[in-house]
């Protein structure tokens, strides 16, 4: 699956998503350049989460068209078996980040990285063994290999999660509200984490409730309500000079103070 | 009168006997109804209603009558047209008997997974029989140890059941030395406390597998 360096990694052409009778993506288009980090912010409800969960195909899409690496994600084209193949192929190039971790608690923290690898790539016991290491090293929690997840913190699982998403050598990664679930004191130990992948040039679609963290971290910002894209735009004029109105209000209320409730996607 | 459990003691091979098929028909039978109950609770949850609702029908069959009432159902029942070895006929109903209830418990144990799992399994490329496979199912198994190990220990005493349809197990030998010696309070206490003994070894198997459990869901 190579594409020429000009392909973006992610596209989006005219993405449409109905809940029954419900549209909560009213045509989106999005481009996302190999390396670069997008944040998609925007009020419970907005679609984000959805958007986010379109693009590897957890929920499927009615119309439009996604591409990973210039490769066509869904296709209604292909049923059953045909599209199964299809888009676990997919989706080994893609890592998801979950609100709630999704960590497997009946494997320990190391088996958890390396299970993909070992299964879907015939990867032998003793290098699946060294890379989940490295990648455990990597989040800062070598020390953990042999624990199982329910003695970890939700900092550490989301880490754990982060480097399970890692171990297939994604082309980009897509954080859906990874800190949301997390306790204040938590929050920044997995922000260090997705900042290092940052410097390291992963593609990223960060979708986000911390403000800050959007600001500093991302390429491109978007913000989203009532399933489409209100506006978008570099961080920098995005969160300090909104061009509409919905989106101030969004952001009077997200930054600088904390958010009274724990935000659910 | 007076205890004399000497008769016991020349016995013993028979006896003894009589324990290994009953721990030999547990085993076989444990396997089979554990494993046949993953797999009929998977059937029934993940295929459409003409699969599916045929294995409910069976496992409320085998739920709701009696083990004896099956027992003699396929013996004699089917006996009239296939003679089934009896031995085959222990193992099989038995073996149907407890997979029923234990499809019950893995059905329950399978749908209390968080569906979380199940995409965070498919988020990395996995498709569904394989998430079903890795995932899915050891999280469903270890939620259902405790249950399991509950319905193996009935088990275990209700293969002495199978001594009504002739199987050489524990009961079926102490009957044959009781109808020799003329001892049976001497033999019943005997087997009792060999029956004791298996489901004292037992607990402490499950208990053991529990705790190991517990960390792990």
């Amino acid at each position: 699956m190579t594409a020429a360096t000009d392909t973006p990694m992610v596209e989006l052409k005219g993405v449409k998503k109905r809940f029954g009778a419900l549209e909560v993506l009213k045509g989106i288009d999005l481009k996302v350049d190999r390396g670069k980090i997008i944040s998609i912010i925007g009020p419970s409800g907005s679609g984000k989460s959805t958007l986010l969960r379109s693009i590897n195909n957890l929920e499927e899409i009615d119309e439009g068209r996604i591409l990973l690496d210039g490769v066509q994600v869904n296709r209604p084209d292909l049923k059953g078996l045909a599209f199964e193949r299809h888009i676990n192929h997919i989706r080994q190039n893609m890592g998801m980040v979950f609100q709630h971790f999704n960590l497997f608690p009946h494997l320990s923290t190391l088996e958890n990285v390396t299970l993909a690898p070992r299964k879907l790539k015939g990867m032998d016991a003793g290098s699946a063994r060294e890379l989940g290491m490295e990648l455990l090293e990597r989040v800062g929690l070598a020390d953990k290999a042999s624990v199982y997840p329910s003695a970890l913190s939700g900092g550490q699982k989301q880490r754990v999660a982060i480097a399970r998403a890692l171990a297939m050598r994604p082309k980009v990664m897509l954080f859906d509200e990874a800190t949301s679930a997390l306790d204040p004191e938590l929050v920044e130990e997995v922000n260090q984490v997705m900042k290092r992948l940052a410097e390291e040039h992963m593609t990223m679609l960060i979708v986000t409730h911390e403000m800050a963290f959007a600001r500093d971290v991302s390429d491109w910002a978007m913000f989203m309500d009532g399933g489409v894209v209100v506006e978008e735009n570099t961080p920098a004029h995005l969160f300090t000079h909104p061009d509409h109105e919905r989106t101030r209000h969004f952001l009077r209320k997200h930054l600088g103070n904390q958010p009274q409730t724990q935000p659910h996607g | 009168m007076e205890f004399d459990f000497s008769p016991v003691i020349t016995y013993f091979p028979t006896l003894a006997r009589g324990i290994g098929a009953t721990l030999l028909i547990a085993v076989v039978v444990a396997l089979l109804s554990v494993l046949g109950g993953q797999l009929v609770a998977v059937i029934s949850i993940f295929t459409r209603k003409a699969v599916s609702w045929p294995l409910r029908f069976f496992i409320w069959l085998f739920m709701t009558t009696p083990l004896l009432l099956q027992l003699y159902f396929l013996y004699f029942g089917i006996g009239e047209w296939i003679l089934i070895p009896a031995v085959a006929v222990g193992v099989l109903g038995l073996g149907f008997h407890y997979m029923a209830y234990n499809a019950d418990i893995f059905i329950a144990t399978i749908k209390s997974v968080s569906h979380g799992q199940y995409e965070a399994s498919r988020s990395l490329g996995f498709g569904h029989l394989a998430t079903l496979f890795y995932i899915i199912l050891p999280q469903a198994f270890y939620r259902a140890v405790p249950q399991l190990g509950n319905n193996m220990i009935i088990m275990v005493k209700d293969t002495s059941v199978l001594s009504a349809i002739g199987i050489a197990e524990l009961v079926y030998r102490s009957q044959y030395a009781i109808s020799v010696t003329f001892r049976p309070f001497e033999f019943y206490i005997t087997i009792a406390a060999i029956y004791y003994l298996i489901n004292v070894l037992m607990e402490s198997g499950q208990y053991w597998f529990e705790r190991r459990a517990a960390n792990r869901r």
